[in-house]
């Protein structure tokens, strides 16, 4: 390795990324779009309660809330189906009435009202559920305790607190920020090998290593640079910085691999602009999971920007620190030594 | 010439079932132009790629300076310029900007490009973006390049292809200096013309052998034939031409009889050219 070969090196990318606008201007506008996205997004919750129901008998005073501005009701036919609708994130809860309701109350009995908690939904929500299923039994029968609720809590409990929808975005954004170099980096190796100059400054005595760490080095600065940035503007480093930073280092390990990968796998920049559109989908897939709780089951973890975007939503919106997504950290950097090694090889054996 | 900068024993590269160089053996001189002349496919680039460390070969070894490309690859490049065929030049930025890049690669100190460009034809446009010059300002460039090294061996791959006689002339002189600065150039070439006007030596390449090496002069006289062609007049006052083989033991009296008989209007001599001679070795033609 030589230093003087990697500055030069990096002083020619850098000269080179810049004069070429189409990537430049791609990366300025992407930075202030992903920004501008951010802060118009709504910074606050929909305070209206979103509730699922299944009543095979609806009570008088069930059916009111049906019609009230204050909740938006949707009535299912089984249980079950409330059930998973409520997982999935579509509901803050679902209300579940036996179906012998009043029968049990005519019998002065107390029948189980069971309550469903989506795990996202703030405890205070919750709780107005339980409020509003005590005023309803009361409303229906003039009486106090006339029934018992069970409560489940469907989905992992992240503690409960309301996220904005701006501050769900936040991962998804910071991906694509970090996606963007690969199309960049990509390309600039596609170019260097379309037009012969990757072969003209390897008969120099440079190494080969070389020009993987210039090109490294610099795949990494621009995307963590802007990555930083992003997340300075938009409070991503509020919480734990010293994990957020060491996250978005990894991510933009992992970009570069990437971008290696692309290279080695194309002819041309053509070549790199359509099948890194296609890797984008792909990667972004995670970050919109985080939008939408519920969207995504299992499988979404093959992807390996799941643990980027889940590390990223975790320190920002739950506060986890390095202790906590530690093995998310792990799994990114195994992945990023894979997707780097794999790269570099089939750039070496292909090109150069 | 007594120095040998490049020394090639049984280089062989294969591709797959495809023996692109077949067990070459040559040697060259210091401060010697030698020519590589062969048609396209011969393995010329494959040499020269093996010769300069960009391609590793399956047998036989390449000393350049007395380094093992194959095992002191970084000691090797250190000391050669190499001109491609295809132009590799990075055209978003000027000509000044790539010579320094290649400097700054070599680690040159106090490396001078304005007056590289200028020893090349390109005073004045220096700052230029490469992208915005013609094809032979590009090759000049392309020489240029090869040269900020000053090396001690220049690698030239068909440096004149497709330029016009003055850029090509040019060219022409620039190796003809390096030469006399006591580089040793080897010059890739299917132009029989170019490499018969600056070549101490050339070898014929074909099928991945060498077929012939040898003195321009030499091969000429080896494998040429020599004749005398008059045009005189005619009886009828028709132009007729006649041919004299000038080794053959009765030339001089059948000349002398052509003087003797009718008007001799001209009287010059008829050498081989590389291109016949290299038909005649290896039953093919350069431009194939």
């Amino acid at each position: 390795m030589s230093t003087r070969i990697i500055k030069a090196l990096l002083k020619k990318d850098l000269k080179l990324f810049i004069s070429d606008r189409f990537y430049s201007i791609l990366t300025m506008v992407g930075l202030v779009f992903y920004i501008g996205m951010y802060f118009i997004m709504p910074a606050t919750t929909d305070e209206k309660l979103n509730l699922a129901m299944y009543a095979p008998v609806m009570p008088a005073a069930f059916a009111q809330l049906t019609a009230s501005d204050g909740a938006a009701v949707e009535l299912f036919d089984t249980e079950e189906a409330l059930k998973q609708s409520v997982e999935a994130g579509g509901y803050q809860a679902g209300v579940a009435l036996p179906a012998d309701i009043l029968d049990i109350w005519e019998a002065g009995g107390q029948p189980t009202i069971r309550v469903y908690h989506n795990a996202a939904a703030p405890p205070e929500v919750s709780d107005a559920i339980i409020t509003l299923v005590k005023e309803l039994s009361y409303a229906q029968t003039g009486q106090v305790l006339t029934y018992e609720t069970e409560e489940e809590i469907l989905g992992t409990d992240l503690l409960g607190s309301p996220i904005p929808l701006r501050d769900r975005m936040r991962p998804l954004l910071a991906v694509f920020i970090l996606l963007t170099e690969t199309l960049s980096l990509a390309s600039l190796i596609a170019i260097e090998i379309e037009q012969g100059t990757a072969r003209a400054i390897l008969t120099t005595p440079m190494r080969v290593m070389d020009l993987f760490l210039a090109k490294g080095i610099l795949g990494v600065g621009l995307a963590m640079g802007q990555a930083v940035l992003f997340m300075a503007l938009v409070g991503g480093f509020s919480q734990q910085p010293d994990a957020m930073l060491l996250t978005l280092f990894v991510g933009s390990l992992m970009v570069v691999g990437i971008g290696f990968l692309l290279a080695s796998l194309t002819r041309d920049v053509m070549a790199v602009t359509g099948w890194g559109v296609l890797i984008m989908i792909l990667l972004v897939i995670p970050g919109i999971g985080n939008i939408i709780p519920g969207l995504l089951s299992d499988w979404a973890k093959v992807i390996p920007s799941y643990y980027l975007t889940d590390t990223v939503s975790r320190i920002t919106n739950y506060g986890a620190g390095i202790g906590d997504v530690w093995l998310n950290l792990v799994i990114l950097a195994g992945f990023t030594v894979v997707v780097f090694g794999a790269g570099m090889l089939a750039l070496r054996r292909r090109y150069l | 010439m007594s120095e040998k900068s490049i020394i090639v024993e049984n280089l062989t590269c294969r591709f797959g079932n495809l023996v692109a160089v077949d067990h070459i053996n040559f040697d060259v001189g210091q401060g010697e132009i030698i020519g590589f002349l062969g048609p396209n496919g011969a393995g010329k680039t494959t040499t020269v790629k093996m010769l300069t460390g960009q391609l590793r070969p399956q047998e036989g070894r390449a000393l350049l300076l007395g380094y093992d490309v194959a095992r002191e690859t970084g000691k090797v490049k250190s000391q050669i310029g190499i001109c491609f065929e295809q132009t590799n030049l990075y055209e978003q930025m000027s000509a000044l900007d790539n010579l320094n890049l290649f400097a700054e690669l070599f680690g040159v100190n106090g490396f001078d490009g304005v007056s590289l460009l200028k020893r090349v034809g390109l005073a004045g446009r220096e700052k230029d973006k490469v992208g915005n010059y013609s094809k032979g300002m590009k090759q000049r460039l392309m020489i240029a390049r090869a040269l900020v090294n000053k090396p001690q061996i220049l690698f030239l791959d068909e440096p004149t292809s497709g330029l016009d006689p003055v850029s090509s002339e040019a060219i022409d002189n620039i190796i003809l200096e390096e030469r006399q600065r006591g580089a040793t150039v080897f010059l890739t070439t299917h132009d029989m013309w170019e490499a018969d006007k600056l070549s101490d030596r050339v070898a014929f390449m074909n099928q991945g052998k060498i077929a012939a090496l040898d003195t321009p002069r030499n091969l000429k006289q080896k494998y040429g034939r020599r004749n005398l062609i008059a045009e005189i007049a005619g009886a009828d006052g028709r132009l007729v031409k006649k041919e004299i083989g000038m080794d053959s033991p009765a030339a001089a009296g059948e000349v002398g009889a052509l003087f003797q008989q009718g008007k001799v209007l001209t009287l010059h001599s008829e050498e081989a050219t590389l291109e016949d001679i290299f038909i005649q070795v290896t039953g093919r033609r350069l431009t194939e």
